[in-house]
């Protein structure tokens, strides 16, 4: 019988050893991720649980009970319908854009670095200054829209004080596009082969061709990645919203994060806030999941 | 792996949030910790008593506070008569609203052992949350206990517990602009005393081709803070408070259906508010500064903004708020609370009250008083001391402002009861009636009262109930 050695091969032993310097260096931000990220989060779902009290925490326990308030309360209901409106929206009106302007860029030789330079100078401007800027934009008496809206010989919207549009014209800022995303997609294009673009473009294929078949394909990795950055971040979007409308009007803006900071900071219902959270958490993950499931599958 | 990631952003976002709204803060009371977690370790200097006392107060003037140069002169004579005690004088930490400031500041164990920014309306729902100690052994032994104005201690007083000591006053008016009220013909001395007259007068003073309207309405999601007068001088309330301490709604009682109305009437009648009824308090008194509103109500503690934004005294008017159907116009009092933390330990605390007694003399009020007068800074002309007559340093004010100010503190009132947690039910009602042309009133605030009454007031009640 031939002897089987049950040795390991060197080459595999080199693999399984523990990289201890590698694991040094990442022990700061572990660490730092685990104090400041994980222990928040598992703090505030112990607060929902409780009728929480800042001075003598965690307060009196009341097991699900915030839960089933939120469940019952029109105000999180509406909260709730509206955050999934506004998060819908945008993907509608946004998510593509940046998609389209990066291979779109692809195809520009000539001035590329300036276009790319002009793209992600927007994302330097602190969003709150860009928030603030809209708002006046949006002014239904001095605004610059409604301006150009009477030149044209339209009349004046209520841009942010119409209940019917506010959540559209919190979104309409996202639609011009531009900032990191379009740099992510345009890296991830560049990665595409130059060879078969330029030998589908011999073949005959246009750019709307090369679009579908060649570039969007090369791009299914990242886009999966950004969509689900883009659904967090709708489902979080908090300052654009707290400054522009407030939650209004009628409550026709008012989303689950803004009920969030509200029930902590205006009616000091901390536990309350900890459900809340919970539940935008727990939709998040669910969406994040069937979106991982979907593209496994593809 | 893709897996892992992506499961990883999705937690990583949504801790953002719960990160915002979460607490950390191992609240450890003070004398466990060995002392206020913000009072730094003292270090005795020689010729100091030994049983010095720190204690942390949010009250540092910024460099460039007008008032820092005698602020830090009443410091230093604190100082001087209180070498057994140490004030460490902090600036208040930057933040969107006293509320998020002070209670993510106490829930990190690191809330001021003084605090002098306690509102009035707030101060029931800070007690509720125990960010406010009982003063009142402290209370019942304070000699000038006698000289604060009833209605400065009634927000501070509950259930008999004294909780707050009033650091100031103002109460609300109507503001108006002298020079617009001359432009349009009518005469600046004369304001408008009841809601006919004010429509009418409002009307006078819109101008739409100069972008110009008569009255700044409050729509925003403050818009129950001013409604609540309308309603009161239609001769109701929001709320009543009953004597067993329930809540009962009065949102569908005619006072509010006609005060409401009135409102919509401003609008879509008279058609002389704002376009965007729901911009807020900020941008009202904006367009107030620039003459784009000509009335607005503002607090009488208001008129420094005034300099400040290139307006003068002299195109400024304060009168009572025009009287509705009641034939009454209560002004609102508000203000702000001196209050102590209950965290802190025992000696800390004793220590705040005497830098609040202090702070609160009639001594340190008349210095602040005199200060503002040889600067031409326009007093605060309501004091919660009786012994403080903030009159006698108005020299350099026009003299109908302070006498008006002085009119309109003879009837008061406070906001309405619950207010925090009735405001999400109110005033989404009142914007709908606003925003809509053709509206049924009351049905919007039937369906308001409903809501807050399942939602709000009736667990509210059941919870008195036990």
């Amino acid at each position: 019988m031939e002897k089987v050695s049950l040795a390991v091969p060197l080459k595999y032993r080199k693999k399984k050893r523990f990289p201890i310097l590698a694991a040094l260096f990442l022990v700061p931000s572990v660490l730092s991720f685990v104090v400041f990220k994980y222990v928040p989060m598992l703090y505030a779902i112990v607060m929902s649980l409780f009728d929480f009290s800042i001075m003598n925490p965690p307060g009196p326990f009341v097991g699900l009970s915030n839960f089933i308030h939120l469940f019952k309360s029109s105000l999180f209901q509406t909260a709730l319908y509206n955050t999934f409106v506004i998060a819908l929206l945008s993907l509608v009106m946004t998510f593509w854009i940046p998609i389209l302007q990066a291979m779109l860029l692809i195809d520009i030789r000539r001035g590329n670095t300036l276009f790319r330079f002009l793209y992600l100078l927007p994302a330097a401007v602190p969003s709150i200054a860009a928030v603030l800027i809209w708002k006046w934009l949006y002014n239904p008496d001095y605004g610059l829209l409604n301006a150009i809206l009477e030149r044209i010989g339209l009349p004046a919207v209520g841009w942010l004080n119409d209940p019917a549009i506010a959540k559209f014209s919190l979104v309409l800022p996202g639609v011009l596009g531009g900032g990191l995303a379009v740099l992510i997609y345009y890296s991830a294009l560049q990665g595409v082969s130059r060879e078969i673009v330029e030998s589908s473009t011999i073949d005959g294929a246009g750019p709307w061709r090369r679009m579908i078949s060649i570039y969007l394909p090369g791009l299914k990795f990242i886009i999966g990645i950004q969509f689900i950055q883009f659904l967090a971040t709708a489902f979080l979007a908090f300052d654009n919203i707290y400054v522009m409308t407030g939650g209004g009007p009628a409550n026709s803006t008012n989303v689950m994060s803004l009920m969030v900071y509200n029930s902590a900071f205006k009616q000091n219902q901390f536990g309350m806030a900890g459900a809340i959270s919970f539940i935008i958490f727990a939709i998040v993950a669910i969406i994040t999941l069937i979106q991982i499931k979907v593209s496994n599958k593809e | 792996m893709w897996r892992k990631k992506a499961i990883s952003m999705g937690l990583i976002a949504i801790m953002s949030v719960m990160a915002a709204c979460g607490s950390t803060g191992d609240n450890k009371p003070a004398e466990s910790a060995g002392g206020n977690a913000t009072a730094p370790v003292k270090t005795n200097s020689p010729g100091e008593t030994d049983k010095q006392v720190t204690i942390t107060v949010w009250d540092k003037s910024p460099d460039d506070d007008v008032f820092k140069s005698v602020l830090d002169e009443i410091y230093a004579e604190f100082d001087a008569t209180h070498p057994h005690i140490k004030v460490n004088h902090v600036a208040s930490p930057p933040g969107t609203s006293v509320n998020e400031v002070f209670m993510t500041a106490n829930a990190g164990g690191e809330g001021p052992d003084a605090f002098q920014n306690a509102s009035f309306p707030d101060i029931r729902d800070w007690v509720k949350a125990g960010v406010a100690y009982d003063l009142s052994p402290y209370w019942n032994d304070y000699a000038d206990k006698d000289q604060y104005l009833p209605s400065a201690m009634e927000q501070a007083t509950i259930d008999g517990k004294v909780y707050g000591v009033p650091a100031d006053m103002y109460l609300m008016g109507l503001m108006y602009r002298k020079d617009l009220y001359r432009e349009a013909g009518l005469d600046p001395n004369s304001p408008p005393k009841d809601w006919e007259e004010f429509a009418e007068v409002s009307q006078k003073l819109t101008n739409t081709d100069k972008k110009q309207y008569g009255y700044a309405l409050l729509g925003m999601d403050w818009a129950d803070w001013f409604f609540e007068y309308y309603v009161w001088q239609a001769g109701g309330d929001l709320t009543t408070k009953n004597e067993d301490g329930t809540i009962t709604l009065d949102f569908t009682k005619e006072p509010t259906v006609t005060a409401l109305q009135y409102w919509h009437d401003l609008k879509w009648k008279y058609k002389v508010v704002q376009s965007n009824v729901a911009q807020n308090f900020d941008d009202n008194k904006q367009d107030f500064f620039q003459k784009r509103a000509a009335m607005m109500l503002g607090s009488s503690d208001m008129f420094g903004d005034f300099a400040s934004n290139g307006v003068s005294l002299d195109d400024v008017g304060f009168s009572s708020l025009p009287v509705g159907p009641s034939g009454k116009a209560p002004s609102q009092v508000g203000g702000r609370y001196w209050i102590i933390n209950p965290k802190s330990d025992k000696e800390k605390q004793d220590a705040a009250w005497e830098y609040i007694v202090y702070m609160n003399s009639k001594e340190v009020h008349d210095k602040l008083n005199t200060f503002r007068l040889d600067n031409g800074i326009m007093p605060n002309l309501l004091s919660p001391r009786k012994d403080v007559n903030p009159l006698e340093f108005t020299s350099n004010v026009p003299q109908d402002l302070v006498a008006n100010v002085q009119k309109a503190a003879g009837d008061t009132q406070l906001e309405y009861a619950l207010k925090s947690r009735l405001s999400p039910y109110i005033v989404p009602a009142i914007q709908k009636v606003l925003l809509t042309e053709k509206v049924d009133i009351a049905a919007e605030l039937k369906d308001a009262e409903e809501k807050a009454q399942r939602e709000v007031v009736g667990p509210y009640n059941a919870e008195i109930g036990k």
